[in-house]
């Protein structure tokens, strides 16, 4: 019986009495169904059957239908399983083991397998991990915004005029445009933006290895994103350094600080909250009650920007009251090392005597009276009894000078903030202070939840500085559930490998012989020290090895980003000099490494796994200034993105379940896990996988280079390269329909992944990291990883003594590198945020979403249907009201660089004073497509380029200058 | 009421949950992983058999709190059916617009039509109060498969039954022809309409996963492991520990009478502040009065109840099943996986 539905909430009419139309109607309309008056006669029978519909004596009121049941069967079947995961930046959650269900080859669902072990017995298992992203990936990878051919630009850029053209056609226009640029103006003209999807190792592999053979520029983007964790770069010497999620288990405090892991780890955010049934106290500390917050014990509210004074203010009741870790300080930090008070800076040898080493430094042992060198090797102190406290005279070689350890000078700034002043500066009341102190001095074992988001801030570094000190002092390093955590970051140690496939590698090696020689390498692992001796060789190596372009700089002097964010003077009140002058010293001096050349102009942008226009603050800088200076721009994406749509090409790569790939970079100490997604169902329309792009794209410059005759070029060591050999040297060892051999490749080739990784992983979709291997981007864990425990970092310096990688080989609370003395940040202490963009009221905040993975799905409508459809402001109510605006009207955010637009959710959680967008958005979700990089002013900060001091250089992903946005002031006005 | 309590057997086999607010994180992983499996075809497009609402708030659908429906003195209340619109319709996209049409910056990615005024989250982490003491949780809702089901006594079809084998409460598609009595009786308002099948559909608990000992997708697939399931009458189960031997799992709104047979462990917020600052350890952040509208007079007991036992140094058996260390512990009988390793 069909019957016309009329109105939602009318019964179905079939032509009858027009009444019918309220549900109080409805007891009349029984008497319009067949069978309903039996029912309502029945009343009080209805009654005492529903007592117990299924009743013993099998008085059944409803039967079961025989039948109808198989209707729900037969949704829940599936014809295979493959184990995947996704291969996306989703970096604290990573990656999580699911099952991929197909039908007639197509992927119908997913869900977690559930096969993680429990560690051991005391703690939480990991199982089922996943997200409601992962849970519908099989939705969005046969969406709309999926490109299923090549698309070639008509029309003008940004305008969305496509045509569809064969990989044959693309993919030869590509090829000859390269051979062109390259022949004409130099291998440097060509400029690959990796993205953070190279997390994926297939895109990584294939990006390396194609733009190497090129010899083009390959931007390095961890700091221009914002997760250069510079704070603990500069004091721990190393970034990495993350608990497993089941150490936090062994955590009495729990400092969510910064963070807001209810929305970006989600799978691993159990472990919290069980914790806290377990006894331990969590504390969320962040300007608004975010989602994280309501499942703290202890809320507290601090003003954006300010938790280095919080934080400086800990440290001052630590230190005025004695109650610091006296012994744990003087063994591992640089608290008690010398420091002349008419320089200000730390006590060398080259000071003492002549030729001395000046990465040789002192403290003054109480047991002889007496400046004595402080043990590089090692940090046990031995019969050292170091000074915290004094004033000492040495004699140098120009004379007795006066010395203080550095705790001194420590002591002299924090006097600024007690309490009471910190309060003023940060918001949160001198009582709470003084509470939080005590309960980071009470607990067994401290600890906070790790976050990329003080990296964002302009002053980042001094917050995390600042926040690593008040840890120490209060003793919580380098035990089960105690230490400061930084970045989350282990990696299979087979990646390393790479490094004898690549051509600037070959090149380099006859740079340099005489240093790094044969016998260097085969002496390397005898020693003791080989890790730090293994790192100083990347940090002393990498500026000359241009093998990676800092993105930041390459964007702003490029791209002209520059306009907008060189304008720190008038926004950072302690900046004494432009930031030009800052910029051209460090190129000067080749403290940080720029490509191309500024006199160089750069002609062809790929964007390989990333969506810069997306990503990049101030991006319609980049639109206005760089692509005019671009004759071609090439992205590969699954969807249409930000920089598709700016792109004349857009080339339709696969995505998870179409192939076999691994995961490195995103994988980490907090689930310590390595997992590969297995290939499920055929690509989605004409889409490749990123290798067999590479490997076609490479068959067509050899090809053509053969034709034109322009076979050869000379890369930027002057050496001769081969266009019409590049095909046959990309798939030597692996052709382009052999993807998994890459996977294969960097697990069987990795020591940190236990014997037959590769068949265990297949079978069970995951292999627990077994330990830090070789990899240097791994050694600032600085731990074991034992079967049967937990993983806590740093144990290797607490319980081993093995020192850290820094100048003073302890944690470094004192640099006095020149810039950081003129700029008067030698000691972690608080400086006011900037005004960035301009002196406005509201402070724009951000964050990384619940509902996205950077943008993937920030156009997925099974998403959006579960926001607002649209981007949105979260607003303080008193904010909202002082300016008229009401939930969800439309508004104009501005500052002095720029404006975006968009509707607002008005929210009592959000502090007054504050605004938020949370991140990933795409420009054209925005109306005119003004979204937020219109407003971020992200001024340059000076600190982050240093160079030419013993571990302050860049090395890949850390120490370069980086994009900040969490500064920025704007106005909001009803639009 | 009292007396049809007291008479009221639980069915033999009563499949129950209890959902944990102190760990719900609201992902909406719950929702998703329920539309992928059973709402995912035409017609079912609105439909979130599952949801996760802010709450204070007014939830999905709008205002269903007030909307009636359920027991009252022993006789059926029929309520308000609510709208697409109330629910929050499925949006479209103008993707087409925005990507192929040479629109340049002209036309942004939004819904189609006009701007909607409600979704089934609209709301999200908006909650109530003033800041900085403003407080929101989470409140995932599923049908109650309740034992004294008002959809199932409405029906003047008898097209919703209520399985011998474990209770759950699943609508009959041969029967249903769409008079959406159970959507006004129901008074969680559960109940949606297939507009391509012309039928009503809700919630089935998963039963053909329950067949095969495999816990249904909302609590299997909880990355916050915030659900606990099995049978009702289970004295080993975790269920059963938590309704009735430590009695912290608690049904939302028993007044509407229809015994649900899902209950929830009550959240606790993090202390208030004083207006200078000062932390208030004794004042709930969540006035107790909201949540007493939500799950009676008895939560306030139980907020105690678990304080008391989280304080404890020596072992809490209260605590080791909110813990729950092995997460298969979460789901027995019902911890078979899906599919068998190997």
């Amino acid at each position: 019986m069909t019957v016309k539905k009329e109105k939602e909430n009318e019964l179905p009419r079939r032509g009858f009495c027009k009444e019918c139309v309220k549900y109080s109607v409805a007891l009349s309309a029984f008497s319009l169904f067949p069978g309903i008056s039996n029912w309502a006669a029945n009343a009080a029978e209805r009654k005492e059957i529903l007592k117990n519909p299924l009743s013993p004596s099998g008085g059944i009121c409803n039967p079961a239908p025989v039948d109808f049941e198989k209707f729900y069967r037969q949704k829940w079947t599936w014809d295979k399983v493959h184990l995947g995961t996704h291969n996306v930046n989703c970096w604290f959650q990573q990656n999580c083991n699911f099952h991929v269900y197909t039908k007639e080859g197509k992927v119908i669902r997913e869900e977690q397998v559930g096969n993680y072990p429990q560690t051991n017995s005391k703690v939480p298992d990991f199982n089922p991990k996943g997200c409601q992203k992962g849970c519908s990936y099989s939705e969005l990878m046969y969406s709309k915004p999926r490109i299923l051919n090549p698309l070639k630009r008509e029309g003008e850029r940004g305008e969305g005029k496509w045509k569809e053209v064969s990989w044959d056609e693309a993919l030869t226009d590509i090829a000859g445009k390269l051979i062109d640029t390259i022949d004409r103006h130099g291998s440097k003209t060509v400029v690959v933006d990796p993205g953070s999807n190279i997390v994926n190792y297939l895109a990584f592999y294939s990006m390396f290895r194609f733009f190497d053979q090129l010899d083009s520029v390959i931007l390095d983007v961890n700091c221009e994103l914002g997760d250069d964790q510079q704070g603990a770069a500069v004091t721990f010497g190393e970034i990495t350094n993350d608990r497993s999620a089941d150490d936090y288990f062994y955590s009495d405090l729990v400092f969510i600080w910064g963070g807001n892991p209810a929305y970006t780890q989600i799978p691993n955010f159990h472990f919290l909250t069980e914790a806290r049934y377990n006894g331990t106290k969590i504390v969320a500390i962040s300007p608004d009650m975010n989602a994280s917050a309501i499942h703290a014990d202890y809320f507290i509210p601090v003003k954006p920007g300010t938790d280095s004074a919080l934080a400086n203010a800990i440290s001052y009741i630590l230190i005025n009251e004695k109650l610091y870790k006296h012994d744990l300080i003087c063994e591992q930090t640089d608290l008690p090392f010398l420091v002349r008070i008419d320089n200000n800076k730390l006590l060398r040898q080259s000071d003492l005597k002549k030729n001395g080493s000046s990465e040789i430094l002192y403290r003054w042992n109480l047991n002889i009276n007496k400046p004595q060198q402080a043990d590089q090797a090692t940090l046990n102190l031995g019969t050292c009894n170091p000074a915290l406290e004094g004033e000492f005279k040495v004699k140098t070689i120009n004379g007795i000078v006066t010395v203080q350890p550095v705790f001194e000078f420590l002591k002299k700034q924090l006097a600024d903030f007690s309490p009471e002043n910190a309060s003023k500066i940060c918001g949160v009341a001198p009582e709470t202070i003084r509470k939080l102190a005590m309960m980071l001095v009470n607990a067994k074992a401290a600890t906070n939840t790790c976050t990329s988001n003080f990296s964002k801030f302009y002053h980042g570094d001094i917050l995390v500085r600042s926040q690593i000190l008040a840890f120490i002092l209060s003793g919580h390093l380098g035990r089960k559930g105690s230490g400061y955590v930084t970045a989350s970051f282990l990696v299979p140690d087979g990646g390393v490998n790479l490094v004898y496939e690549l051509e600037q590698v070959k090149e380099r090696g006859l740079y340099y012989m005489a240093k790094y020689g044969a016998s260097f390498w085969t002496n390397l692992y005898k020693s003791e020290d080989w890790r730090y001796t293994l790192y100083k060789y990347h940090i002393d190596t990498f500026v000359d090895s241009r093998s990676m372009v800092n993105s930041t700089l390459f964007w702003n002097l490029h791209g002209g980003i520059i306009e907008v964010s060189g304008r720190t003077k008038e926004w950072d009140p302690y900046l004494k000099r432009n930031i030009n002058e800052y910029i051209k010293e460090t190129l000067d001096k080749n403290w940080q490494v720029l490509d191309p050349a500024l006199n160089t102009q750069p002609r062809v942008l790929f964007s390989w796994a990333g969506n810069s226009i997306r990503r990049v603050r101030s991006s319609q800088q980049l639109l206005k200034v760089l692509w005019p200076k671009l004759d071609l721009v090439v992205a590969l994406e699954m969807r249409l993105s930000s920089t598709a749509m700016w792109a004349d090409y857009v080339l339709p790569v696969n995505g998870a379940y179409e192939k076999t790939t691994t995961m490195v970079a995103n994988t980490n100490t907090l689930s310590p896990f390595l997992h590969t997604t297995n290939k499920a169902t055929e690509n989605t329309g004409n889409s490749k996988d990123e290798w067999e792009i590479a490997c076609l794209l490479a068959k067509k410059i050899q090809e053509l280079s053969i034709q034109r005759n322009i076979r050869t070029f000379t890369s930027a060591r002057k050496r001769i390269r081969r266009f019409d050999e590049m095909y046959n040297t990309l798939t030597a060892t692996i052709k382009e329909n052999e993807s998994e051999k890459i996977s294969k490749k960097i697990v069987d080739e990795s020591s940190n992944l236990g014997d037959d990784a590769w068949n265990k992983m297949k079978k069970k979709g995951f292999v627990k990291f077994t330990g830090v291997g070789n990899d240097p981007a791994n050694f600032g864990n600085a731990c074991d990883i034992k079967p049967g425990e937990t993983i806590s970092p740093h144990t290797w310096h607490t319980e081993n003594k093995k020192p850290w990688m820094t100048l003073s080989r302890r944690i470094q609370f004192y640099i006095d590198h020149d810039w950081y003395l003129e700029l008067k940040e030698q000691l972690p202490i608080h400086k006011n945020p900037p005004k960035a963009g301009g002196d406005y009221p509201l402070v724009l905040t951000s964050g990384h979403a619940r509902w996205s993975i950077h943008s993937l799905w920030r156009t997925d409508p099974l998403m959006l249907r579960l926001q607002r459809g649209e981007p949105f402001l979260l607003m303080s109510e008193s904010d909202a009201q002082k300016r008229g605006i009401a939930d969800d009207d439309k508004t104009k955010v501005y500052n002095d660089v720029g404006y975006m637009l968009t509707r607002v959710k008005v929210s009592p959680n959000v502090q007054p004073g504050q605004v938020i967008m949370y991140h990933g958005w795409e420009s054209y979700q925005f109306a005119e497509w003004k979204s937020y990089r219109n407003v971020l002013a992200s001024p340059l900060n000076p600190i982050e380029m240093v160079g030419d001091y013993p571990y302050l250089k860049p090395i890949m992903a850390v120490r370069q200058p980086g994009q900040n946005d969490r500064d920025t002031r704007v106005e909001v006005v009803k639009n | 009421m009292k007396e049809e309590k007291q008479e009221m057997e639980k069915m033999e086999k009563q499949i129950a949950m209890v959902i944990d607010l102190n760990k719900c994180i609201g992902c909406q992983t719950c929702t998703i992983s329920c539309k992928r499996l059973w709402t995912n075809e035409p017609g079912m497009e609105y439909m979130y058999w599952n949801i996760v609402n802010t709450v204070p708030g007014e939830g999905t659908p709008r205002g269903w709190e007030k909307m009636g429906g359920g027991w009252k003195d022993g006789n059926l209340n029929y309520g308000k059916i609510p709208t697409e619109e109330e629910f929050g319709k499925a949006w479209e996209f103008n993707f087409d617009e925005v990507y192929y049409k040479g629109n340049a910056q002209k036309e942004h990615l939004k819904p189609l039509g006009d701007r909607p005024e409600w979704g089934p989250n609209w709301d999200e982490d908006k909650g109530a109060g003033q800041f900085p003491n403003s407080y929101y949780f989470y409140l995932p809702r599923i049908c109650n498969h309740c034992s004294k089901p008002a959809c199932l006594a409405a029906c003047p079809l008898k097209a919703i039954y209520k399985r011998e084998e474990d209770g759950v409460v699943v609508h009959d598609g041969d029967k249903c022809k769409g008079t959406r009595l159970c959507h006004s009786a129901c008074p969680y308002k559960k109940v949606y309409f297939n507009t391509a099948k012309n039928m009503s559909q809700k919630c089935i608990a998963c039963f053909p996963r329950l067949e095969k000992n495999v816990a249904p997708a909302c609590v299997r697939q909880c990355p916050g492991r915030a659900r606990h399931f099995g049978y009702i009458n289970d004295k080993e189960g975790q269920v059963y520990k938590l309704v009735n031997d430590w009695k912290v799992a608690l049904p939302l709104h028993p007044e509407f009478g229809t015994e649900p047979n899902v209950f929830y462990i009550p959240p606790q917020l993090p202390a208030k502040l004083n207006p200078d600052g000062t932390i208030d350890e004794n004042a709930p952040r969540i006035p107790l009065g909201y949540l007493e509208e939500l799950f009676g007079s008895g939560v306030g007991n139980v907020l105690e109840i678990i304080k008391k036992e989280r304080e404890k140094k020596e072992y809490s058996e209260l605590m080791a099943l909110l813990i729950s260390r092995k997460w298969e512990d979460m789901m027995k009988p019902f911890h078979q996986p899906p599919v068998k390793e190997g």
